[in-house]
């Protein structure tokens, strides 16, 4: 049982949380449902002991465990009785599964004893239903295995800090940040069961997510937040995904779904029978072969590490590619010609600016070398700023000015710095790898919308994308990229499982 | 090494570092019974006492501010070469060589830095060899190449350069016509100076103005995105990285052909100091003049102590630690608030 | 005599050239290992030759001299942690100031003893060859090969053996190399365990600090029974390099060590060959360097070391 008792919380002046009341009883899966910003992360840092709570009070397993403004510290929350599993793993890639759960589930110094740790891992997995390897390395795990390292850790430091023999016991809590995030759709069909078992076996879990339909189908209750208030807090029975998206976004939120095109436009993009050099490592592209033409979308689905980073370096004239052809433009000019890929990559804050730099800057890299911007090498830094003014208002960027510099801009912003450099000379072919990561729902339909619109003005658009939502509702073809070799899907004449199970290669 | 050009801010650091540690020393002096005043007057006579005394201080500048540059140039665009202390030294190995086996001449000074800079390029070049054919890291590659340089000094001035006339270990002496030529009669200050301020504000204007500047900026602060945006890394990278041998090599030389005119198996390079130079000038081209001449002045200021007061001259090299530590701390401390502010993500 | 066959000696030679690099290496090893990348190894090596030796030549205590010499050198490092850790300062950098610092340090300190006479160490003082003076071992001394390779070594030498074995048995059995391997790999996810990064990696540094301190003092009051300004030599540097040879393992670091020491000792022996007056001595210094650039060069690319090496912890942005 976990109870949070009107949780405030104010970062310097801006209010987080205000007033947030929530109970989660014994052996049940409590849902918290809210949008990013919502104050979710937030409520879950309190209980864990990663921020205290100015007001309020958060009561664990029984009114004893009751403490003031949350546990101290991660540690203290698991002496309390309470675990948590972030969105992003912390696990030591070569460390194997026992130095893992060593290091996240006990303190002290001392001798390890691997049979005993090795015996309570196996325990913990043959009761999830799991099988896992305790000497198996962690960088050799899927990242659903991980997700189970992590669950069976947090359970450990629960259990092993209450110095219980079974790792399980009836007053645990166990937070699940945005499990299913990572996730494949099959990897999910396994995790939920997982996750009831849990709490058939006791253990209170607070399944943190934004996927109504996973709510719905795990949680017993749910709570939903919006803009750090509680806006609705009872039983999921009864409760339609339709209703609960009106009380997340506060109105009704429609994904772009234009009209599709007939396809007609001339290729932009043609691979031949791309295969990488047989020592690569795997996953080694094998036979990739595919054409994006003008005026279509293509997604390209896949747990990430199927070949995606492979594929897009060759398309890109990163890695040498001979089989990689973009009419029009010569592979050491698809990066920065003048007749240019619009590439929106992965990682915007490492890949595509430099966060030191100003907002101007950002905006001109790429063409800085070449008039208006630089003449013989010299630059003018007022064709710069020009340049820059003109973007910020056509993209709408909002910040300080062109002066301020990247890094002071929200992400939602960042990606607008990116896009505008990248799609404001309407490049012929667009290159996209996850343009929607980590933000927030607004944002991310204003991106889509921005693809959608480019390929609407005649743009072929590459879309490598980890949200398959998100993807589905602007692609106008899948294709499925699993160990290497390329699948199409036949979207949109296929249905979503399809599409999953061609991502696990069990199709 | 991420720094954004405030200008001001910047030199509060700087300023503020340096007085700390020169308040740290003399307060240390102090208390082993060292009246300050007569330690910063003595210490001031012997940098600024007389005209001559400050012509030396800017001559023994010089090759400071040039493995200054060095490491500016380096450090700004993201190379981690710490091989200065050896690019010099090949640098003036290099010289000796064209002075005093060469034709004597007034041009052959200027042969002679041109061999300097390409003999410092060139011992770069073989740890970026390393690293991009063997995988060895800069870091280890060039600070193990210094202790061979000074080995391979050594073994010149033993051997092909060795000096017939005498047993020591060292060259034969620079001719006087083919020395560099100086800027003010009576003193020892050679036209190397003005050729090293003009290659500061060269630099300068490289870094700031030009398209070559701005891109090793980006890769200095991103390579990643550097590489993203088209940039080609690995030859800016290797640019950066000659150019910086070349300034440490020529620094060498002008030392050489302008200071020492002749070169000993205990000759005294400047690269590390260097590295120090340039961090306490914030890297920043012109800001290395002053902090050159910090350590210039910490060095006469410490010898006068020593002559005058018995005072270990180490005492400067401390200093200059401690500067360069302070500044350090400082350094990250501003970043840290200044990447901290409410708003930022 | 079977004793005096150049190959016994060589090995013995090696053996003492290797001692106080497997001593800073093992320190610097263990630093690395959890992320802390500190080029001022030198420098601490340096301080612990100066402090050895002061301290012994003025108490004729060479026990004192040695742990002075090891607390000096952690004070050093106290001061390279404090920029590096704590204030999250640029890792090379911090350990160049420490470099600078202790060779002024080192220099002042050199220079205040020759003012006041103190220039050698007293003849009973500095540690003697064979298991710190214990009088009974030194009759095995002159056992065929066994004696001079095994009882015929400095103390320290026996007990760096002794310390690389509890080091690697500490970094493979016990939480403390689980701790130590996550705040190299990943300081997040110790710090999920609720482990502080930042006290961890002063641990590492001062383990690492005394470790280059005891290396000094085995150099000055041990080795040489002397001190000369700046008389490490860029063993320090050779140190770094040996741990990235090592792969950040001690088996290997002990091979690459020996390596060294062997180079070291081979050119010593070149040295004294009749024909070698043909090239300069500072030919044959240099062997070992290139000998360990060469084997670094050799080593494949396929050693990345630590992933959170040589980064400040935590990340800002």
């Amino acid at each position: 049982m976990i109870r949070f008792a009107s949780i405030t919380k104010t970062f310097s002046g801006v209010t987080a949380l205000a007033g947030v009341s929530l109970t989660a009883a014994t052996g049940t899966v409590h849902g918290v449902l809210g949008e990013n910003g919502a104050g979710k992360s937030t409520l879950m840092r309190i209980a864990f002991g990663l921020e205290r709570a100015d007001h309020g009070a958060i009561e664990i397993g029984s009114s004893e465990n009751r403490t003031s403004s949350g546990p101290r510290s991660p540690r203290d929350a698991a002496r309390l009785g309470l675990g948590m599993v972030h969105q992003h793993f912390t696990l030591v890639p070569t460390a194997t599964v026992t130095e893992a759960c060593v290091l996240g589930a006990s303190h002290g110094l001392g001798l390890v004893d691997h049979a005993a740790w090795q015996a309570r891992i196996r325990a913990t997995a043959a009761m999830l239903q799991w099988q896992i390897d305790p000497d198996a390395r962690i960088s050799s795990l899927g990242v659903g295995q991980q997700q189970r390292v992590e669950i069976i850790k947090a359970l450990l430091s629960v259990g092993s800090v209450q110095g219980t023999a079974s790792p399980f016991s009836a007053r645990g809590v166990l937070i699940l940040d945005e499990p299913t995030a990572v996730l494949t759709p099959q990897e999910v069909d396994e995790l939920l069961p997982a996750v009831r078992r849990l709490a058939a076996a006791g253990t209170t879990v607070l399944f943190i997510s934004h996927k109504l339909h996973e709510v719905e189908r795990v949680c017993d209750a749910v709570t939903i937040l919006r803009r750090g208030a509680v806006v609705h807090s009872g039983p999921v029975a009864g409760l339609s995904t339709q209703r609960m998206a009106e009380l997340m976004v506060g109105t009704t939120v429609n994904l772009p779904s234009p009209a599709r095109q007939p396809v007609t436009g001339a290729p932009a993009l043609v691979i031949t029978k791309l295969s990488e050099r047989a020592n690569a490592p795997a996953p080694r592209l094998t036979d990739v072969s595919f054409t994006v033409h003008q005026n279509e979308i293509v997604a390209i689905a896949g747990v990430d590490g199927n070949g995606q980073t492979a594929l897009v370096r060759c398309v890109l004239g990163l890695d040498r590619a001979d089989a990689v052809v973009t009419p029009g433009i010569p592979a050491d000019q698809r990066l920065a010609g003048v007749e240019r890929i619009g590439l929106i990559p992965d990682d915007r804050q490492h890949e595509a600016l430099v966060m030191e730099l100003s907002i101007e800057r950002n905006l001109v890299l790429k063409d800085h070398h070449r008039p208006p911007f630089a003449r013989y090498g010299w630059l003018d830094f007022a064709a710069w700023r020009a340049h820059a003014v003109d973007l910020v208002q056509r993209f709408s960027i909002r910040g300080a000015g062109p002066a301020a510099t990247v890094a002071s801009l929200s992400g939602g912003n960042q990606q607008k710095v990116v896009i505008a450099r990248e799609l404001h000379r309407q490049p012929k072919l667009i290159v996209a790898i996850n343009p929607t990561r980590g933000l927030d729902v607004a944002a991310s339909a204003e991106v889509l919308e921005r693809l959608v619109s480019a390929r609407d003005h005649g743009a072929a658009v590459l879309l490598v994308h980890h949200d398959l939502d998100e993807l589905l509702s602007v692609a106008d073809r899948v294709l499925v990229l699993f160990g290497g070799r390329m699948t199409d899907s036949g979207w949109p004449a296929c249905d979503r499982a399809h599409i999953g199970r061609l991502m696990l290669g069990v199709a | 090494m991420i720094l954004k050009w405030a200008p001001m801010s910047e030199a509060i650091i700087a300023v503020g570092a340096a007085t700390l540690a020169l308040a740290l020393v003399v307060g240390g002096l102090a208390i082993a019974g060292f009246s300050p005043w007569s330690v910063i007057a003595v210490g001031w006579a012997g940098i600024a006492g007389s005209p001559l005394r400050l012509a030396i201080c800017a001559q023994e500048a010089i090759p400071l501010l040039m493995c200054g540059l060095a490491a500016t140039l380096a450090l700004r665009s993201g190379v981690l070469n710490i091989g200065l202390e050896g690019q010099y030294l090949l640098g003036a190995v290099a010289a000796v060589a064209v002075l005093t086996l060469g034709p004597v001449g007034s041009c052959l000074p200027w042969l002679a830095l041109i061999a300097g800079g390409l003999a410092g390029a060139l011992w770069c070049a073989v740890a970026v060899g390393l690293e991009r054919g063997r995988g060895v890291p800069l870091v280890l590659s060039t600070i193990l190449l210094n202790v061979i340089a000074i080995h391979v000094v050594g073994v010149c001035v033993q051997g092909p350069l060795h000096d017939p006339a005498t047993a020591a270990p060292q060259s034969a002496m620079v001719p006087d016509g083919s020395r560099m030529p100086l800027l003010f009669a009576g003193t020892p200050l050679h036209v190397g100076f003005l050729v090293a301020v003009m290659l500061a504000v060269a630099l300068w204007l490289m870094q700031r103005r030009t398209a070559l500047g701005f891109e090793l900026e980006v890769i200095g602060l991103n390579p990643l995105a550097a590489r993203f945006a088209g940039i080609p890394v690995g030859r800016r990278e290797l640019t950066a990285a000659l150019g910086s041998g070349a300034l440490a090599g020529i620094a060498g030389a002008m030392q050489v052909a302008g200071v020492t005119w002749f070169l000993s198996s205990d000759v005294r390079s400047y690269g590390y100091a260097g590295i120090a130079v340039a961090l306490l000038g914030r890297l920043h081209p012109l800001g290395v003049i002053p902090a050159a001449f910090f350590f210039s002045g910490l060095d006469l200021g410490a010898r006068q102590l020593e002559r005058r007061l018995d005072i270990p001259h180490d005492l400067g090299d401390v200093t200059k630690g401690l500067a360069l530590a302070a500044v350090l701390v400082a350094g990250a401390l501003s970043r840290r608030l200044g990447s901290s502010r409410p708003g930022t993500p | 005599m079977i004793n005096d066959l150049l190959i016994v000696v060589v090995i013995a030679q090696t053996l003492t050239a290797a001692t106080p690099l497997l001593l800073a290496g093992c320190g610097e090893l263990v630093a690395e290992r959890g992320g802390v990348l500190n080029i001022g190894i030198e420098g601490l090596m340096l301080t612990g030759c100066i402090a050895a030796f002061a301290v012994t030549a003025i108490t004729g205590n060479s026990w004192l001299g040695l742990l002075v010499a090891m607390g000096a050198a952690m004070v050093l490092g106290a001061g390279f942690a404090l920029m590096a850790i704590t204030a999250r300062a640029d890792q090379i950098v911090a350990g160049m100031a420490l470099n600078l610092v202790a060779v002024g340090v080192s220099g002042t300190v050199w220079r205040a003893l020759q003012s006041h006479g103190v220039t050698e160490l007293p003849a009973s003082a500095g540690f003697s060859r064979g298991w710190f003076g214990w009088s009974g071992w030194s009759s095995f001394n002159d056992l065929p090969v066994i004696g001079p390779l095994f009882f015929d070594l400095y103390g320290l030498s026996i007990a760096t053996a002794g310390l690389l074995l509890l080091t690697w048995w500490v970094l493979r059995r016990t939480r403390i190399g689980i701790v130590i391997q996550a705040i190299g790999e990943l300081p997040d996810a110790a710090a999920a365990a609720g482990e502080s990064v930042h006290r961890w990696r002063w641990g590492v540094v001062l383990f690492a600090a005394a470790c280059a301190g005891a290396a000094g003092a085995f150099l000055s009051i041990m080795r040489t029974h002397a001190f000369v300004p700046e008389m490490t030599g860029g063993k320090g540097f050779v140190v770094l390099a040996l741990v990235m040879f090592g792969r950040w393992r001690i088996s290997w670091l002990i091979a690459g060590c020996l390596l060294f020491g062997l180079a070291d000792s081979v050119q010593q022996q070149l040295q004294s060959l009749p024909g070698s007056r043909a090239l300069p001595y500072q030919f044959f210094q240099m062997l070992p360097y290139v000998v360990a650039l060469v084997a670094l060069a050799g080593l494949s690319r396929s050693a990345p070391g630590p992933a959170a090496l040589g980064k400040p912890w935590p990340v800002s942005r």
